[in-house]
């Protein structure tokens, strides 16, 4: 069988080639189940669908273009949040120093990783190489390498990690010689990341390149097999998985943030891969099975009854426990089940909205509607019509329609903050839910709290639905405060725009933009 | 040489020259256009608001700022196009009286002719300028001075025939968002010198009218510049634009000594009547030491202890400004000063000028390290005798503060152990307030 990740290769294929990842779009989640075609779009992957063609434009899911962008995060910044928190390895980010500016955050996110996996929080050892003008102009090898030694000297890293920025990539900055030649003189892994922003139109790229580096300069090329072992890519989440792997007679091995180097080496030791989030873990879990044969667990995500009753069914049958596991399942069902019917009842009539991650969403929305709460409408940040392991059973998009019913107003959108009041003009919301920046804030102006989810493990499993239940309750009353910031403080965006229903009307006739145009000038 | 020179950087005190953005932020009404790649901004964000205090934004700033999130496609068919689209629209999607467009990295290396993308907008007459603040050419504070000087020669334009206007005052008192505290600072600057009788453009923040004031800076009689080095550069500019006279007060007065000085020498360049200001002061002064007073009673006997030494991380301006105060007013012993907002080198022997006598017969020990690494190590190596040490600084000091025991203050960027609103240090009631942090911080730790 072909396959689809190629750790030969140095660099990572973008998403958006690879898996044709797109970041507009907007219709019901039914439609773009349908026009994502995940299982001829996996085998096209995989370079065995006879009728793709030679440049797969036979798959192409069209996309909304927008004239107008808002910033939010980039495949550099991503690399920073992954190979950057490690607890054991240094990250070098060969950049000037503005490349490095999201950093304070994810030290907030590493000391609370630490905190919360019961390790002694410190903050990140994030290098740059505080590229200037003249770096630009003659290059920064030289620099580069200096780094490495004094991240060596400094840290007395166990590898160290080189990602490269827009600027760098711009002016031809070599990273892979580089790394080579200092692996070979410090005796460690050095591992390059071809991750620069403009690269890829969405930052999830930067997901797979970071694993890649892990994948080719870190994992354990001589496995020696761990049969208890799971590994779960994750972020920065609490353990609520080892309480429901215990029983199933495994250990978590949760890869990368918070990790340390052996943690990440021993990962193609492990009896199998899953994680909370495809969009995160896809590229690591199939890489991982197809070079070390760690198989990936064949199900959606652990979330509401159905999806984490089928993901641990998937791992039972992978591990040989379908017995304790249909125990656990029962009695776990028979424990939370009152508590769930509890908070349904006091969440009857509530509406809620989702904006995350991609497959995320599709996890998230499956706990708010089995708590009863009603979900018309979903931002995703971009959209996988396939993920990288390309098994029908991961397919969440779809698991989330089948089980749950479509959701009229399904929209993918990389953080447009200015598109809220037309995409929440459009359903009632009582809550968002968000993990990205940006977004809230305006939600927050319009009257409508947040539920911002900083622990992403926080709806995982069964109890998941019950700490999300709790925790929307007390995200409604914060409502008081919402409702004095709508009475009196407004948007940045225009009377105009703020009339306009349609959040992607700018794609669809562009030519509005003329029309107003005059009317500003009269 | 130059090769053996130190310039890496970990846990970084500020951000690049994209976080002007955070300049333009601040200017009520005002919108930055990011040209630049997809993540530049957002990453300058956390540096600048959101893990500095989470001071969050009003207006356009945080995620609703506007940027063209160049790709693969600008880099090597060049950005001008997508910007244009990007401009047309931020033009009439966002509320704005003046939209500056900041130039990062990307179109600068691939030469984007980002001035021929702007002309035919201001040829029509939108208010909008153009700074290029490449992030490889100086961080956050070189572009605010380069961002104001975009402005003021973009749009404040010439001033043949204005008149001046004796009492009122261009205030220059640092870069917004960086200042954790700049919000709060303006309100009590500000306040001191309208109780004097002068009328202050203060530019950014909740008492700024906006870009009318931008556009009566030819009015003012002259500008103050209140920071060690950072604003000097526009006030220069202001001198050969408009011939208007600068007065720079180079230590931020925090206290009533300080600050009952710093408004009596304003007073006097301004050569104004000083009965309002006089009156001013006895009132404040009154106000100052009741407190004080009251004060004596914690700061004479308390059992327990509480930091007599200290050290401080921060930019230039806060650094000397708490410094003079903590060892002139308080009586703290200084054991260190790290400047690390990489202060020009040409402004360097000026700053640690300043530092020659924080009061009488007390010296300060100032050095310019940008390097968090060194940083610690640093103030690893400091010698605080026996009582508890207090460090000034940031949130990068964390793990040095408890190696230390130290009681840790978090005074400037990165900031993620205080949620800021509207407090200042400075001034007459900000010193106050900063007596309240510190010895809060050293009876709770």
């Amino acid at each position: 069988m072909a396959k689809n990740i190629q750790l030969d290769l140095e660099t990572v294929q973008n998403r958006e080639m690879r898996l044709g990842s797109i970041i507009s779009w907007d219709g019901k989640a039914s439609e773009l189940v349908e026009l994502s075609r995940y299982e001829e779009r996996a085998l096209r992957h995989k370079g065995e669908c006879p009728g793709a063609g030679k440049s797969g434009e036979g798959c192409r899911l069209c996309e909304l273009n927008m004239p107008f962008n808002q910033q939010s995060m980039c495949a550099n910044s991503i690399a920073a949040c992954q190979a950057g928190n490690i607890r054991d390895c240094v990250l070098i980010q060969h950049s000037p120093v503005g490349c490095t500016a999201r950093n304070p955050e994810f030290n907030l996110a590493f000391r609370n990783g630490l905190e919360r996996r019961g390790i002694e929080p410190r903050n990140i050892n994030i290098m740059t190489t505080n590229l200037l003008e003249n770096d630009m102009v003659f290059g920064a090898s030289e620099k580069l390498k200096r780094a490495a030694r004094e991240a060596f000297e400094r840290y007395d890293p166990k590898a160290i990690f080189f990602s490269m920025s827009c600027s760098t990539a711009i002016i031809g900055e070599d990273l892979s010689s580089i790394a080579a030649e200092m692996e070979d003189e410090l005796g460690i892994p050095v591992a390059p990341m071809q991750c620069e922003g403009f690269r890829s139109k969405h930052w999830s790229t930067g997901f797979d390149i970071s694993q890649h580096a892990v994948l080719r300069h870190i994992v354990n090329k001589n496995p020696k097999k761990q049969p208890d072992l799971i590994n779960i890519v994750a972020l920065w989440g609490t353990d609520y998985f080892t309480d429901m792997l215990k029983p199933l007679g495994l250990r978590v091995n949760y890869i990368m943030d918070i990790a340390s180097f052996d943690e990440l080496a021993q990962t193609s030791e492990a009896a199998c891969t899953s994680t909370f989030c495809h969009t995160l873990g896809s590229y690591f879990a199939t890489a991982l099975e197809e070079a070390y044969g760690v198989p990936q667990i064949r199900a959606p995500q652990p979330y509401g009854f159905a999806g984490t009753d089928a993901w641990l069914r998937a791992i039972a049958k992978q591990v040989g426990k379908e017995k304790e596991a249909e125990e656990y399942i029962a009695a776990e069902h028979e424990r939370v089940r009152p508590k769930i019917e509890e908070l349904k009842e006091k969440l009857k009539g509530v509406n809620g909205f989702v904006l995350t991650g991609s497959s995320y969403a599709h996890g998230l929305i499956s706990v708010l509607r089995d708590l009863g709460v009603t979900v018309d409408g979903s931002v995703v940040f971009h959209h996988d019509p396939v993920y990288d392991g390309g098994y029908e059973e991961q397919n969440t998009l779809k698991t989330l329609v089948d089980n749950y019913g479509d959701i009229p107003h399904f929209t993918v959108s990389k953080c447009q903050p200015f598109q809220l009041p037309a995409l929440l003009s459009r359903v009632k919301a009582d809550f968002i839910i968000i993990r990205h920046n940006g977004l809230a804030p305006n939600a927050a102006r319009m009257g409508i709290p947040s539920f911002a989810i900083g622990d992403e493990h926080f709806p995982v499993g069964y109890d998941g639905m019950i700490r999300v239940g709790e925790a929307v309750l007390d995200v409604l009353a914060r409502k008081k405060m919402n409702q004095v910031l709508k009475r009196h403080v407004g948007l940045p965006y225009s009377d105009w725009w703020l009339s306009q229903k349609d959040p992607f009307i700018l794609a669809k006739h562009p030519e509005v933009l003329d029309e107003t145009t005059k009317e500003v000038q009269d | 040489m130059a090769k053996k020179k130190h310039t890496t950087i970990t846990h970084p005190h500020y951000a690049c020259a994209i976080g002007a953005a955070y300049t333009v932020s601040a200017i009520p009404g005002a919108v930055p256009v990011i040209n630049c790649g997809p993540g530049c901004v957002d990453q300058q964000y956390f540096t600048m608001s959101f893990c500095n205090g989470f001071q969050g934004s009003a207006g356009a700033g945080g995620g609703d700022i506007p940027g063209t999130n160049s790709g693969e496609s600008e880099i090597v068919f060049g950005g001008a196009k997508k910007l244009d689209g990007v401009i047309k629209s931020a033009l009439k999607i966002m509320k704005g009286d003046l939209f500056v467009v900041l130039s990062g990295c990307s179109p600068q290396l691939v030469g984007d002719d980002v001035a021929s993308v702007i002309k035919p907008y201001r040829e029509q007459g939108y208010p909008i300028v153009h700074a290029e603040v490449p992030g490889f050419k100086g961080n956050n504070l070189w572009a605010h001075e380069e961002v104001i000087i975009a402005i003021i020669d973009q749009f404040v334009g010439e001033a043949k025939g204005i008149r001046r206007r004796k009492k009122l005052i261009n205030l220059w008192m640092g870069a917004p968002y960086f200042n954790t505290f700049w919000r709060g600072d303006i309100i009590e600057i500000k306040r001191i010198l309208e109780a004097a009788g002068f009328e202050v453009n203060v530019f950014f923040g909740s008492e700024s009218a906006g870009v009318s004031e931008w556009k009566s800076i030819p009015k003012a009689a002259f500008n103050l510049v209140l920071s060690p080095w950072l604003d000097l550069k526009v006030a220069k500019h202001l001198e050969k634009k408009y011939d208007q006279p600068y007065l720079h007060i180079p230590v931020i007065p925090v206290g009533e000594e300080a600050t009952t000085a710093f408004l009596r020498q304003v007073v006097e360049f301004a050569d104004i009547d000083n009965t309002k200001a006089e009156k001013f002061i006895e009132k404040e002064a009154k106000r100052y030491y009741y407190f004080l007073d009251h004060f004596a009673d914690f700061f004479a006997e308390y059992w327990f202890g509480f930091p007599s030494k200290f050290a401080i991380v921060g930019d230039a301006a806060y650094n000397i400004a708490l410094s003079k105060f903590l060892a002139d007013q308080l009586g703290l012993i200084p054991v260190g000063q790290i400047i690390s907002d990489n202060t020009p080198v040409k402004y360097r022997e000026d700053v640690a000028a300043l530092y020659n006598e924080l009061s009488e017969g007390v010296y300060g020990n100032v050095e310019f390290i940008e390097d968090g690494y060194l940083i610690e190590k640093k103030l690893s190596e400091f010698d605080f005798g026996n009582s508890t040490p207090l460090i000034l600084g940031s949130s990068w000091e964390q793990d040095v503060a408890k190696e230390k025991n130290a009681v840790l203050v978090e005074v400037g960027t990165i900031a993620t152990e205080e949620v800021v609103l509207n407090r200042t240090y400075i001034g007459y009631t900000g010193a106050l307030q900063f007596i309240e942090k510190v010895y809060s911080a050293a009876v709770s730790g």
